[in-house]
């Protein structure tokens, strides 16, 4: 380890600094020597002892050589007497350090506590100032060195999508690999920031950069190599391989089709705040609101795609206000006091120890941002046929192009054009975040988890991809191009037939009926399910009734809502699944405690029965629907037989309550999503009309990994083993006493459903676009006797 | 010139230092930071009691001897460099000394230490005159005589290198400490060494 010698005039001042540095590195060792002061002298006499130096430098030295950093004037000629004191082979290992000294020694501590050696210690600490001067903007007369301005070299902007932005490992990472393009001049800014040009090639002042997931990060390289270099620190600034390799995946399927287009890039406008100051505490809360209503409205047109998630993008907007008056009450414009406030409440959620709490930081930025641009009146992200390197590529066609992009924030795959987008490829992204939901629910072939290398993919270079099979190519020779082709036309095929059949049943060669429902989370999703012929509503998320509001919704507006929803899906069961909610999805009235781990807390059933008069509210409107529609309810998250008897037992109060006795074709059932409800289902199936198994979490919580995890896609994915094991399982139980159903992403995918009508599953309920492409694939099925 | 005349010369100086330490102090504090004489003496001090301790038996080891004293004890700037000019001198010092030799070794360990040029109002500007009327063939009277002249004349010079730095334009107007105390170094040298000592 590369050892440290502090030279100063005054011993206190030596002792903090280094006291202040060690803070940083918590315990690892250190080689740090202090010179300072008058060595026979009390403490407060100030002066530096060349003599002194020498033996500290020695003393700090382990073979790796020493870095001195010092503070000034006889300090700075005291070291050079020092150095001439040492013996040659000493000498050559020790670095002076023109470093300003508590700056410099802080990062040159950070750097050779993590094994640096001296030069680049050195190079660490020099950059210590760079973190103030970002700040504070350079000093009137700094003669710090500037980097050259005028440049003559490529350029490229890409989007950073590491979840902690580009810091401590994603950043070494890309200085590791700026470093070994000793040719080229490589530097970076943050577009979205507005910062100065910083070498790619300092750890520091990459980290001074700021670059949080999300921003803009400008590159430009010149010299021998550049375009590689260009390329591979693009590539990183995106997302680096160790962090999309970590699911050893590749590239995954996550939404099904084939598409053939030419390659075309996400491309955004960076924000750069204006410098206006504030116009007054009343005109800037009026600019703010202004761009709050149009964001709400802009989600508000999205939201239908997956109410969930942009639920709660609705409740960080309000999470996020009262900061931003507050600054604004301070005298911050809006924007900056906007830009302050989502920037804090990210580093709050960045700074949590639970993953899924800190993976809403990205939330919190993509919403944040989308305000920040109705404020400024910058334009929303656009598709482009730029290429990032620059390159003179022929223009894509107007329509029809595959979106290359490091990963989507749910807002921009609500927004994706069918008509414009032909297929997405991502460099990282999981089939089971947010962003592959919404691509499937708009209909878009998508293999997602393609690596950082597809982001260099010229614009206009043809890609040919199989969202079904997991596949792509890039510029497919004819044979390659010719077979994505004939994929393209099977799908096109099938998805003609099945429009066209839509409306009939869904049977298979050897005469099985399966009933094939829609999810459903709004009206107009219930509308969705009769034009494409579901079946039935197999699950109606009610929580879209419950979010963004400060009060539970009354008895006769729910009944108002299940009655229109009812009457879109004209006479076809309607399944209304009890309030859904937990730490993960929270509702404001329903106060659910902190939890370290919210999808293993208080949610689905748990909470209600803990909340239970906004419970017999809900009981009671769907008892009062079931007298006019056919309706099931059903209950989420059942753990135990007991739970199932406490919530029917509620059932009956609310039968009661009502006064007209029990509706005939009311039918009661349970989400069997709770491994341990999987391996019981035999002691629920008496107390139960019907089991719905919710493949999603069932998958999760069997396999212990969490959806939303793109390093954990391979698990998350697909029909695991172990939980086709459950659902037989839940099907020999349920035997022919009571159906069973899957309401999960599996219930849509067609290499599992074969796998789900042999285990005795017979009832399927997907997104309602899907379901005529699931009847189709259901009547494909020849199930095993 | 031998180890008893360099060392009546060296006791000499700290004598000096010891009597104008307040007047340096002074000076030090108009224009830096207010140790100057302090610190000189400090070191001075020191080598006084390191030469009477073991008494050094050559004039090269009696320069190293002050020389390392000086960079350990003086504590300001001018350790290191009055300890360098003493250790340049030590390295260009055979049996007998030649001052004029040993001074300009010494004024460019000092130039190389400091980075000066005279005109930085620093001890490069009473130095540099009298090194050259040595190099002449002056007198070491008339070298110190010009290391008084070059001394007097930094009052009007800003100065460039050191704390005075930092006052820019303020330092103007002000005798240089450092130049100060280099003209005694020399005022003792024409007092023990003059005269064909």
């Amino acid at each position: 380890m590369v050892g440290l010698v502090v030279v100063s005039h005054s011993r206190p001042l030596a002792r903090a600094a280094v006291a202040l540095a060690a803070e940083m590195t918590k315990g690892r060792p250190l080689a740090v020597e202090i010179a300072a002061g008058l060595d026979d002298l009390d403490e407060q006499t100030y002066g530096t002892d060349a003599l002194a130096i020498t033996e500290a430098i020695t003393a700090a030295d382990s073979g790796d050589g020493v870095v001195v950093l010092m503070d000034l004037g006889s300090a700075v000629l005291s070291a050079e007497t020092a150095l001439e004191l040492l013996d040659d082979e000493v000498r050559e290992k020790v670095v002076l350090c023109p470093a300003p000294l508590v700056e410099g020694l802080i990062a040159a501590t950070v750097a050779a506590a993590s094994g640096a050696g001296r030069d680049e210690v050195a190079a660490e600490a020099m950059a210590g100032l760079a973190g103030k001067e970002s700040q504070l903007g350079p000093a009137p007369s700094s003669a710090s060195p500037s980097l050259p301005q005028e440049h003559d070299g490529l350029s490229a902007t890409v989007t950073v999508s590491h979840p902690h932005g580009l810091h401590a490992r994603p950043a070494a990472r890309l200085v590791a690999e700026a470093r070994s393009f000793d040719g080229a001049l490589v530097q970076l800014r943050n577009a979205t920031t507005g910062s100065g040009w910083v070498p790619a090639t300092s750890l520091s002042r990459v980290a001074t950069l700021g670059a949080l997931q999300g921003h803009d990060v400008e590159i430009r390289a010149s010299g021998v190599r550049a375009r590689e270099a260009l390329g591979r620190v693009a590539a990183l600034v995106v997302a680096d391989e160790a962090s999309l390799s970590t699911g050893a995946v590749g590239p995954t399927a996550a939404s099904p089709g084939v598409a053939v287009g030419p390659a075309v890039h996400l491309r955004e406008t960076p924000i750069n705040l204006p410098d206006h100051p504030s116009l007054g505490p009343e005109p800037e809360r009026q600019r703010l609101t202004q761009a709050l209503d149009e964001t709400r409205r802009a989600i508000a047109q999205i939201r239908s795609a997956e109410p969930g998630i942009f639920d709660a993008h609705l409740l960080l907007l309000d999470d996020l206000v009262p900061a931003a008056d507050s600054l604004i009450a301070q005298g911050l414009p809006a924007p900056r006091a906007w830009q302050t406030a989502t920037t804090d409440l990210a580093a709050d959620f960045d700074s949590l120890t639970d993953p899924y709490q800190r993976a809403r930081a990205a939330d919190v930025r993509a919403v944040g941002d989308q305000v920040l641009r109705a404020l400024i009146g910058a334009p929303a992200p656009a598709v482009t046929t730029d290429a990032p390197t620059g390159d003179d590529a022929p223009p894509a066609a107007a329509g029809g192009g595959v979106l290359i992009a490091a990963d989507l924030t749910p807002a921009r795959a609500a927004l994706l054009d069918p008509s414009r987008v032909a297929g997405v490829l991502l460099a990282a992204g999981s089939p089971t975040s947010h962003a592959a939901i919404l691509i499937r629910t708009r209909g878009l072939p998508a293999v997602v988890g393609a690596g950082p290398d597809v982001l260099d993919i010229p614009a206009g270079t043809e890609i040919a991809l199989d969202g079904t099979a997991g596949e792509f190519a890039v510029a497919p020779p004819p044979p390659v191009l010719a077979s994505f082709r004939e994929r393209a036309s099977h799908e096109a095929a099938l998805r003609t037939a099945a429009r066209s059949h839509a409306s009939e049943p869904a049977v298979t060669v050897d005469g099985v009926t399966v009933a094939v429902g829609a999810n459903i989370g709004d009206v107009g999703d219930a509308r969705a399910a009769a034009a494409n012929g579901a079946d039935l509503a197999g699950l109606v998320r009610t929580e879209f009734l419950f979010q963004d509001r400060a009060t539970a919704p009354g008895v006769d507006e729910q009944v108002a809502v299940y009655r229109r929803i009812a009457e879109a899906l004209g006479g076809r069961r309607v399944t209304l699944r009890t309030l859904d909610a937990g730490s993960d999805k929270p509702v404001p009235y329903l106060p659910a405690p902190a939890e370290a781990n919210p999808f293993l807390g208080v949610r689905g059933l748990r909470l209600s029965l803990l909340h239970p008069d906004v419970f017999a509210d809900q009981l009671l409107a769907v008892v009062r629907v079931a007298r006019e529609a056919p309706v099931s309810l059903m209950f989420p998250m059942v753990t135990t037989v007991d739970e199932l008897r406490r919530a029917r037992l509620l059932l009956d109060e609310a039968v009661a309550r009502d006064g007209a006795g029990r509706p005939p074709d009311l039918r009661v059932g349970m989400m069997v999503e709770v491994p341990a409800a999987a391996l019981r289902a035999a002691d629920f199936v008496p107390y139960a009309d019907f089991l719905s198994v919710g493949t999603n979490d069932l998958t999760q919580y069997t396999l212990a990994a969490e959806r939303g995890n793109a390093a954990l896609a391979s698990l998350a994915s697909g029909l695991d083993p172990a939980v086709e094991r459950l659902v037989g399982e839940v099907c020999r139980a349920a035997g022919d006493r009571v159906p069973v159903a899957v309401c999960g992403e599996l219930a849509a995918d067609e290499r599992a459903v074969p796998r789900l009508l042999a285990a005795g599953v017979r009832q399927l309920s997907v997104a309602p676009a899907l379901v005529p492409l699931v009847k189709q694939t259901v009547r494909c099925v020849e199930v095993p006797r | 010139m031998d180890t008893a005349a360099l060392t009546a010369w060296i006791r000499e100086f700290a004598r000096l230092i010891a009597q104008e330490k307040q007047r340096l102090t002074e000076l030090d504090s108009a224009i830096g930071d207010g140790d100057h004489g302090v610190n000189m003496d400090r070191g001075l001090t020191a080598v006084v009691s390191a030469l009477e301790a073991e008494p050094p038996d050559s004039p090269s080891a009696l320069l190293k001897k002050v020389g390392m004293t000086l960079i350990s004890k003086v504590g300001g700037a001018s350790g290191p460099l009055y300890g360098t000019a003493f250790l340049r001198m030590a390295a260009a010092a055979g049996d007998s000394v030649e001052l004029g030799k040993v001074l300009r070794a010494g004024l460019d360990g000092v130039t190389a230490r400091g980075k000066a040029e005279p005109g930085d109002k620093t001890m490069v500007d009473a130095l540099t005159p009298a090194v050259a009327v040595l190099e002449g063939g002056g007198s070491i009277e008339d070298a110190a005589r010009a290391a008084d002249e070059g001394r007097d004349a930094t009052i009007p010079m800003v100065a460039r290198k050191g704390r005075a730095s930092y006052l820019g334009e303020r330092s103007a107007g002000h005798l240089d400490p450092g130049a100060t105390s280099a003209a005694l170094l020399l005022r003792a040298a024409a007092t023990t060494l003059g005269d064909g000592a």
